[in-house]
């Protein structure tokens, strides 16, 4: 029951039923050309169950209380954003990693600074960069990840600007055909291991979380127009691997 | 002369190399009409980049579809006690250096 009743306080929830700006996130899901987050299993399926019940204490309420000392409010927030937080560095540090540390620091961090949290961005936001700092910082101490030239996987041209392979083949109907969904889910898994660990931090907030390109600049501390490269470069190489995986060239 | 260069030009502005830089904005529907409008253009003639630009969905769609760990409930149980610790010991030393004050 309580886990229900946490899943509906889901902070992309709040910006689709609030009557709030619209946000990147809502235009983007709103515009007719862009299908492809519409596919976003997990919010669709909270939605509708959320949707006439009781509204939530919001994130604001809970901050407030944390601030006044209130153990309780963390262990809201904490009930509230662990399992979301665990999924982002678990799949930022590889599917063999152990994200115990990182959420548990994530966690003490935010007890420990919620005064100076002053709303200036969401505070779902705040959690993200918490995470995606601490899964990076082990990234980078561990100094096990391996770079991988892009190049190879990217699409190339002509000089005139055509493409270099040509025909370009249409492969989309046929990953699902070729592959059971768990050898796709593996095989761009491991793809997005071989970016480099900012760019699949990129990639997973955007793709895999939802979050709007602003959102992912608040918390990667990049600019928008840093986050569309880095996303549009990221999904180029990862499309280029599953292109190669099906015997067709990534140009 | 001119019109030759003109006209090389007008084929890369319209090349599928700068249809391919296009594709993000055009996803997420942040494109000028104008430059929307060039970008349908070109698929209406151009059958590779409109498998590109499926291929690209796809790639989007696949990672979008990526389920995400969930966290152990041992995982869960740890931080909690971790938490609940740490949260208790800073009470504790604070209520100390109270009593101290005020004793």
């Amino acid at each position: 029951m309580q886990t229900m009743k946490l899943s509906a306080l889901d902070p992309q929830e709040k910006e689709t039923t609030m009557s709030v700006p619209q946000t990147a996130l809502a235009a983007r899901t709103q515009s007719p050309a862009y299908t492809t987050r519409n596919l976003r299993p997990r919010p669709a399926a909270v939605r509708p169950a959320a949707r006439g019940k009781k509204l939530p204490i919001d994130d604001q309420r809970l901050i407030e209380r944390l601030k006044a000392g209130d153990h309780e409010a963390l262990e809201a927030i904490f009930n509230r954003y662990s399992g979301k937080l665990y999924g982002v560095a678990q799949r930022i540090l590889g599917e063999s990693a152990d994200s115990e540390e990182i959420i548990q620091d994530v966690f003490w961090t935010v007890y420990r600074k919620a005064k100076t949290f002053n709303g200036d961005s969401q505070f779902s936001t705040w959690l993200y960069r918490l995470t995606v700092n601490a899964a990076l910082g082990r990234i980078r101490r561990s100094k096990k990840h391996k770079e991988v030239a892009y190049d190879e996987f990217l699409p190339k041209f002509q000089s005139d600007g055509h493409h270099q392979v040509r025909p370009v083949v249409d492969w989309s109907d046929t990953l699902d055909e070729k592959y059971a969904r768990h050898e796709i889910h593996a095989l761009l898994g491991n793809a997005l291991d071989e970016l480099k660990p900012i760019d699949k931090s990129v990639v997973v907030l955007s793709d895999l979380e939802g979050l709007a390109d602003r959102e992912i600049a608040e918390a990667l501390k990049l600019t928008v127009s840093a986050v569309k490269t880095r996303l549009h470069r990221a999904r180029l190489f990862l499309r280029g691997k599953l292109a190669l995986h099906l015997g067709h060239s990534a140009a | 002369m001119a019109k030759l260069k003109q006209s090389a030009k007008s084929r890369l502005n319209d090349s599928c190399k700068r249809m391919t830089d296009l594709i993000f904005n055009y996803l997420t529907d942040q494109l000028s009409p104008a430059l929307k409008d060039e970008f349908e253009r070109h698929l209406k003639i151009c059958p590779d980049c409109v498998n590109f630009l499926n291929t690209y969905k796809k790639t989007v769609s696949s990672a979008a579809a990526l389920t995400r760990a969930a966290i152990p409930p041992n995982v869960r149980k740890n931080v909690l006690a971790f938490l609940r610790r740490k949260m208790h010991g800073i009470a504790a030393i604070f209520l100390y250096f109270m009593t101290q004050l005020t004793g």
